[in-house]
């Protein structure tokens, strides 16, 4: 069982439940949970909540991690807030083999750097990239098309926000 | 004189042309498309080789593995940042005269993806002499594309590009 | 080890200096990107002692698209577009994990008709998706002839895909709030004639390969993944089920109407890569087994919701009323917002487990849109599948993992 003290808070979204947990202490709850059964790594991922007004967020990166038991058949999300430049925190690749790829791809796009990682090298972009691509203050890119809409760059939120 | 006399005397004749010409219609109807795909218009280009719509018909079924035996290139999908380099490369390995098809939206102008990741056509690391509309194109494009191609190779006659 | 840039070539090989079991040297050999047999544009580094696989290192990225950022600059309802083409061998199918989500957060359930149509072009996805798979996999190991066969089939299912939604493969038809519009008659006619005629074609199929010295010998006994590795490695779709794990999802998470469907989930206890060969088939078969019920039991009634802040009014109410004309204008002008909140919604694709996770933070683009792709965690097993095989059956290993590179580089 995952202890007590790990989960800062919890709910529901949607239908689906996650926890919170503190983000030094992630390698801790995820252990805990493997152990209680969510063996499976369904994905990770990073949210980049930069101009973000929908609510009060502890730190611009999110970090999510969909656990799975395949006997139970439940979900649970585990996140865990991370600041600072770079933005780190464990790596779980150990633990959890697919999260070897889903560790590299999220360095690659949001520049979160995993430490424990064995190779936390450029998976999707050219290695000589300049920039993460995936963070809210990377433009789109790409090139102006006329008669369209700009092309926005998302430093200031969408006025009706 | 009988039908059969005329046929026997028809392999004494001499025709009158020029060199140019001839090359021009051998080259038009043994165009060898350099076999490899990007992404989805790759899937329609395997079925423009299939019984289907046979592209047999028009002398380009054989597709080489190598580009150094092959003279179209079809580029067939979205071409990345990280792709680019080496498409040019199999641009360069292709023996002269060689031609180009971009097929697709994202090979002639990064069709709905106007972003950081892709090539805004790619006409900016290889000269193109075809455009195929279409998000994919029918295999009938490519296969009208081909002809407009064969056109120009015989009109083209001994000229190299 | 030194590896050499890729040269474009499609192959090239480098001495590494280290020594195999039979005291020859450790060859590194390049595959691609641009290599027939890769399935696309996958780039694979070798190790090679003597003929015998060491290490595998795929190198990814080569179509990476930008998907998702490209999806936070559009709004909600031009999303769809996109998720075709990440994994291009079953748009609906992503069409279906992205409409799921986004009627989740909203918290609006689509008509049982519009549910039906979606099964119906899902599992039509399906079968020309394996269709895909079994041609090309037929011809990197040599059987040129079943291509033939199965781009047969392929395009009458894009002849249907056509009359339904307009487009061949990327049909966007599966729509956040139910689909596109509704079936044609003649969509019906082509459904039965299909449903009827399908499984003599899959029949074809295995009489080519199933009992073919040379498929068997190149497939059975290659690419062993043990059904804990399996599942350690997250492998899902035919990967885990040809490990002999009965884990589909539209068994055990039953989404859009799955459940009311009779159907066996596919399992073979190979292991191998002739054990996904034979799921891949028995999976076509169940495809148009629940192809027949839900042709057979297709409900009446609307395909769309009824909820004019997410889909736009009838046409003819435009003429006559003033409301319908100003939703029309705002849907079409900023589009429609969803609750903030997150959510995750997997389905079953051909390959595996396709999921699509959103979060929204209130306004009328999502804030972050994350594909889960069966093709990118079936792709990290390549290496414990092809450990101390042949250079040569590396192919077939590829071929029965079918991993789509637009799904894996999105
Ligand atoms: S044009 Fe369309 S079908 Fe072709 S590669 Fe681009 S997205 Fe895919």
């Amino acid at each position: 069982m995952i202890a007590e003290e790990l989960i800062t808070d919890k709910g529901v979204s949607a239908g689906d439940e996650w926890i919170t947990v503190p983000a030094p202490r992630l390698r801790e709850a995820m252990a805990a949970l493997k152990e209680d059964g969510y063996r499976l790594l369904v994905f990770l991922t990073c949210v980049d909540h930069l101009a973000d007004a929908s609510k009060e967020w502890p730190a611009r990166f999110e970090l999510l991690y969909e656990v799975r038991d395949m006997e139970k058949l439940r979900d649970l999300r585990v996140r865990a807030f991370v600041d600072g430049e770079p933005p780190e925190i464990d790596s779980v690749h150990d633990l959890f083999p697919p999260a070897n790829w889903d560790e590299r791809e999220t360095y690659d796009l949001f520049g979160v750097v995993f430490s424990g990682h064995p190779e936390l090298t450029r998976i999707l972009m050219p290695d000589d990239w300049v920039g993460y691509p995936l963070r809210r203050d990377y433009p789109v890119g790409g090139e102006p098309v006329e008669f369209s809409e700009e092309h926005e760059t998302w430093l200031t939120p969408p006025p009706e926000a | 004189m009988g039908l059969e006399d005329l046929v026997d005397s028809l392999g004494q004749n001499v025709l009158t042309t020029t060199v140019g010409k001839v090359i021009g219609w051998g080259r038009g109807n043994s165009v060898w498309p350099a076999q490899f795909g990007l992404a989805c218009c790759a899937i329609e280009m395997i079925s423009t080789a299939t019984a289907g719509v046979d592209i047999a018909r028009f002398g380009s079924e054989a597709m080489r593995a190598s580009p150094r035996q092959a003279d179209l290139m079809i580029v067939s999908g979205r071409v990345s940042q990280k792709m680019a380099p080496i498409l040019r490369t199999i641009y360069d390995q292709m023996p002269e005269p060689k031609w180009v098809i971009s097929m697709g939206a994202c090979a002639s102008t990064g069709g709905v993806f106007n972003n950081y990741a892709l090539l805004q056509g790619v006409d900016k690391v290889v000269p193109v002499d075809v455009y195929i509309p279409g998000c994919p194109p029918r295999p009938e494009d490519l296969l009208n594309a081909l002809m407009i191609l064969q056109e120009r190779i015989k009109a083209q006659g001994i000229v190299t590009r | 080890m030194s590896i050499e840039d890729a040269s474009g070539q499609g192959v090239t090989i480098t001495q590494t200096g280290e020594r195999g079991a039979f005291g020859g040297e450790l060859l590194t050999v390049n595959f691609g990107p641009h290599h027939p047999s890769t399935h696309g544009v996958l780039r694979l580094i070798v190790d090679l002692d003597g003929e015998q696989v060491k290490r595998v290192k795929p190198v990814i990225g080569y179509l990476h698209t930008g998907i998702e950022k490209q999806m936070e600059a559009l709004r909600w309802q031009q999303g769809v577009v996109c998720t075709d083409r990440h994994d291009y061998l079953s748009p609906p199918i992503n069409n279906l994990a992205y409409a799921l989500a986004v009627e989740r957060l909203m918290g609006v359930e689509v008509p049982p008709r519009a549910q039906a149509l979606r099964v119906i072009m899902c599992e039509l996805t399906r079968l020309s998706s394996h269709l895909v798979w079994l041609g090309t996999s037929g011809i990197e190991l040599g059987a040129m002839s079943v291509l033939m066969y199965c781009f047969r089939e392929r395009d009458t299912i894009m002849d249907m895909n056509e009359e339904i939604s307009g487009f061949r493969m990327h049909t966007s038809y599966i729509r956040p709030g139910g689909v596109m519009a509704d079936a044609t008659p003649r969509f019906f006619d082509m459904l039965a004639k299909f449903v009827r005629e399908m499984p003599r074609h899959i029949d074809e199929y295995e009489d080519l390969l199933t009992m073919n010295p040379i498929w068997r010998s190149r497939t059975i006994g290659i690419g062993r993944l043990a059904p804990e590795v399996a599942k350690v490695v997250g492998a899902s779709g035919p990967m885990i089920r040809g490990s002999g794990i009965a884990w589909d999802l539209r068994k055990v998470m039953p989404y859009s109407g799955y459940e009311n469907y009779d159907f066996e989930v596919a399992t073979n206890d190979g292991c191998d890569c002739y054990a996904r060969y034979l799921v891949r088939i028995q999976e076509m078969r169940e495809a148009v087994k629940i192809l027949g019920q839900a042709l057979d039991r297709l409900p009446d009634g609307p395909v769309n919701v009824d909820d004019r802040k997410m889909l736009p009014p009838p046409r003819e109410e435009l003429e006559t009323s003033m409301e319908a004309v100003i939703h029309h204008f705002k849907l079409f002008t900023e589009g429609y917002s969803v609750p903030p909140g997150d959510v995750y919604v997997a389905v079953e694709s051909g390959r595996g487990e396709n999921g699509c996770y959103i979060v929204s933070d209130g306004t009328h683009k999502p804030r972050r849109v994350k594909f889960r792709s069966a093709s990118f965690v079936n792709l990290q097993a390549l290496e414990r599948m092809a450990l101390n095989h042949m250079i040569a059956d590396l192919v077939a290993i590829i071929g029965t993992a079918d991993t789509v590179l637009g799904d894996v580089d999105r």
